[in-house]
């Protein structure tokens, strides 16, 4: 709260607790599965409001005011729409011979193709909607988001979004054949449109830069895909030895090149965004902490689910063997259930383990290098109308793309 | 009890710093222009740290005041009490809203759609979903986990099923042709998929006493394919788990209670269509000349077998009773022409011995009717 002693620059900060995110992942977790799914809502409520809590700028902390309610109730609108289009879509997929139901035959090329077809086709049938979600899932977290009691907030525009990526995505969709060199006019026209969009109170945010400020950000995707290239050549010329280096080499630079892209970009994105005021923001996220994140996490998750997975089976295992073949059908359920139930326990370890060991470390990371300039010009700044958007962020939950946070 | 705390406005982007005190007679916390009486202060859950006290007041969603000292929790009476539930009304509508389209889409809209669609869909695509689906029922049934349930062809038997089959059809106006196949199986059952596959089981030919009884079930599965029941059900099974999958996500749960609601609504759909197929059996037996009660003497041995399910169970199996059509097809049976008989003797004994035959087996006690 130390907001006497004004500097030249703000640094934003996260306060890491493992355990104590852990402990919220996994209690609300087995909430979710007690609940049938429907406490989820509810889970991702909490979950955000620890995290927004635990970031603060200059001392004060975020603080997130969604409610599970409003999202269940979104959930429910976006359901009574999408239950309509996606039972027709189905059919007039079955009437035209095709279905996701069955399984290729790998032996009947026909079958592989009419599964493909459906799936595209399906896919491409609601991919407005995943778009349109997109949008409105950032605007209600943004509206749901305070700092020093100031709201946050986003215009409306969530077709205006799914019309410009489909047109950005066939765009680049054309230009792949070109190696996808027009990817960054997309990440970054699509930011500018929400950001554009995006107030803190009665500022306004404007993003600057150019597009092709995020080519250095597509460095490492560009040298990946021309050892790939090389790879290719080297095959054509037979030369395997080489071939084999460049295309393995090449997979795994193409791979981290995409986390580069990511994190990159988000800094050049981040630091040429300006608010009203003159108050403009810096990040300096590190590709290097972030893979180490997820391949650490990921490490130690990974063995402490088999590690839990072994005590389980030998758990179930040992119960079996004691009670013999002359089992009861009862106790065949017990155990049955016991399985189940120890099964859905170490699935939310799993992912109480993940949110506390690879998201928060990572999205910590991301908030610690992002410093705000000129600050003093952020008291000048007033409260901003409320909004009550009905449908929360219903069809992004109804259409599992929310993520967990 | 005393404080500085942080007190954030709602309308201004500037923190300011407060005096408070806790006055005890007039049950509020004041100071600085604050009036918050203690009944109505409210603390933020989830708050990452668990060092401050961030309180807001009940029915104020801006104004915040942001304590250091965590004891003052004990003097809020109601300090962690829910928010009352904004537009209650709304939310019930809402909900119902929900639950009734989903029940209107998977009940009205999907069936009607079915049945428009099964009308109109391109003979290839049934066919290629009838091949798609014998595969996989042959393969879920295989028990060794080797090879899926082969086919009974033996030539002799194949011959007289063949010969069964023409008599049959030979006067009925059908608008594909009829794919007749023996699975190696001894359960008491038989089937109809899209695309006018026929599937008699093992079981089913060795529990007839009279080939004329074969017929009546064969009679009764074309009166299926004629009605097109099989494309009508997987086109429904496409449309309402497209359905039911989003409303149950990704959650671990949920096949089961889709597997479960996709039962009920077969069964409900099949009450009806099992009657249609039932009466086009006695027609097409009549057509042919024989004996419309073959049909009900098969349903008796079904019944012996332990086929006939009650109550709960009646439900999950999709069949109208059994004894309301033995007496349908026995009434039927009455005054009807016969013609010659459906096949020798030896051909009857080639058709049971159609899976390589030998000794005969005992049909399995878990069999249940025709689908």
């Amino acid at each position: 709260m130390d907001i006497s002693t004004p500097s030249a620059s703000m640094p934003v900060h996260y306060t890491k607790d493992g355990s104590a995110i852990f402990k919220l992942g996994f209690k609300t977790g087995l909430l979710t599965f007690a609940t049938l799914g429907i406490y989820r809502f509810w889970q991702k409520t909490r979950i955000r409001k620890f995290i927004w809590s635990s970031t603060s700028a200059g001392g004060d902390a975020f603080e997130y005011t969604g409610t599970g309610l409003e999202k269940f109730l979104g959930f429910l609108i976006a359901i009574v729409f999408l239950a309509v289009y996606l039972g027709v879509i189905q059919m007039v997929l079955f009437y035209l011979g095709l279905s996701m139901l069955d399984q290729p035959d790998p032996f009947d090329p026909m079958s592989t193709v009419r599964f493909l077809a459906a799936f595209y086709i399906s896919f491409f049938a609601v991919l407005p909607f995943l778009l349109y979600a997109l949008y409105r899932a950032r605007r209600y977290k943004m509206a749901r988001t305070r700092w020093r009691g100031i709201r946050f907030g986003m215009d409306k525009g969530a077709w205006g979004y799914a019309f410009r990526a489909i047109g950005y995505g066939l765009l680049t969709l054309v230009t792949l054949v070109t190696l996808g060199i027009l990817a960054p006019l997309m990440s970054f026209k699509l930011e500018k449109y929400m950001t554009d969009r995006s107030h803190y109170g009665d500022a306004r945010f404007q993003q600057g830069g150019k597009w092709t400020g995020l080519y250095p950000a597509l460095k490492h995707v560009l040298i990946g895909i021309g050892l790939l290239v090389l790879a290719g050549i080297c095959g054509a010329l037979d030369i395997p030895a080489l071939a084999i280096i460049a295309g393995i080499v090449g997979y795994i630079w193409i791979f981290v090149g995409f986390i580069y892209y990511q994190v990159r970009s988000f800094a050049y994105l981040t630091s040429h965004k300006v608010l009203a005021g003159g108050i403009t923001f810096d990040a300096q996220p590190r590709t290097g902490e972030v893979i180490k994140t997820y391949i650490i996490g990921g490490l130690a998750i990974g063995i402490l689910a088999g590690i839990a997975f072994a005590i389980l089976g030998v758990v179930v295992g040992g119960l079996t063997a004691a009670i013999g073949s002359g089992a009861s059908i009862g106790s065949m359920i017990g155990i049955g259930l016991l399985a189940i139930a120890g099964y859905v326990v170490v699935l939310t370890l799993v992912q109480a383990l993940g949110l506390s060991m690879i998201t928060q470390p990572i999205l910590a990371h991301f908030i610690e290098t992002i410093t705000i300039g000129n600050p003093e010009a952020l008291n000048a700044i007033r409260q901003r109308e409320s909004e009550t958007g009905v449908d929360a962020e219903g069809f992004a939950d109804a259409l599992d793309i929310g993520g967990a946070i | 009890m005393r404080a500085t705390a942080t007190h954030l406005d709602g309308t201004t982007g500037a923190a300011r710093e407060v005096e408070l005190w806790l006055d005890a007679e007039a049950g509020a916390i004041t100071g600085a222009g604050l009036h918050w009486p203690l009944d109505e202060i409210r603390v933020l859950p989830d708050i990452a740290g668990g060092d401050l006290l961030i309180l807001r007041l009940r029915g104020d969603p801006l104004q915040r005041l942001i304590l250091r000292d965590r004891a003052w929790l004990a003097h809020l009476p109601h300090a962690h009490r829910r928010a009352p539930v904004a537009n209650r009304k709304r939310l019930a509508g809402m909900a119902v809203a929900a639950i009734l389209s989903v029940l209107l889409i998977v009940f009205v809209l999907v069936p009607t759609m079915a049945d428009q669609l099964a009308a109109y869909i391109p003979p290839e695509g049934e066919q290629a979903l009838g091949e798609v689906t014998l595969t996989q029922i042959r393969e879920a049934m295989d028990e060794t986990g080797v090879s899926p349930i082969g086919f009974c062809t033996e030539s002799q038997g194949r011959a007289a099923l063949d010969k069964m089959a023409a008599r049959l059809t030979d006067g009925a106006q059908l608008h594909t042709r009829i794919d007749l196949h023996v699975l190696d199986h001894p359960l008491v059952n038989a089937f109809a998929l899209p695309g006018g596959q026929v599937v008699l089981f093992r079981g089913l030919i060795e529990a007839a006493e009279t080939p004329e009884e074969v017929a009546a079930v064969l009679a009764h599965e074309i009166g299926h394919v004629v009605s097109r029941d099989p494309t009508r059900n997987a086109l429904r099974s496409a449309g309402s788990i497209g359905v039911l999958g989003l409303l149950f996500g990704d959650f671990a749960g949920g096949a089961v209670v889709l597997f479960l609601t996709e039962r009920l609504i077969e069964a409900q759909y099949s009450q009806k269509a099992e009657a249609a197929a039932d009466r086009y059996a006695i027609d097409l037996m009549r057509g042919a000349g024989l004996p419309p009660e073959a049909l009900a003497d098969m349903f008796e041995r079904f019944r012996k077998l332990g086929g006939e399910a009650e109550g709960f169970v009646a439900h999950f199996q999709a069949h109208p009773k059994l004894g309301d059509r033995i007496a349908a097809a026995r009434a039927a049976g009455v005054g009807a022409d016969r013609g010659a008989p459906l096949l020798s003797a030896r051909d009857w004994q080639a058709l049971q011995a159609i899976c390589g035959g030998g000794a005969r087996p005992q049909p399995s006690a878990s069999a249940t009717t025709s689908q």
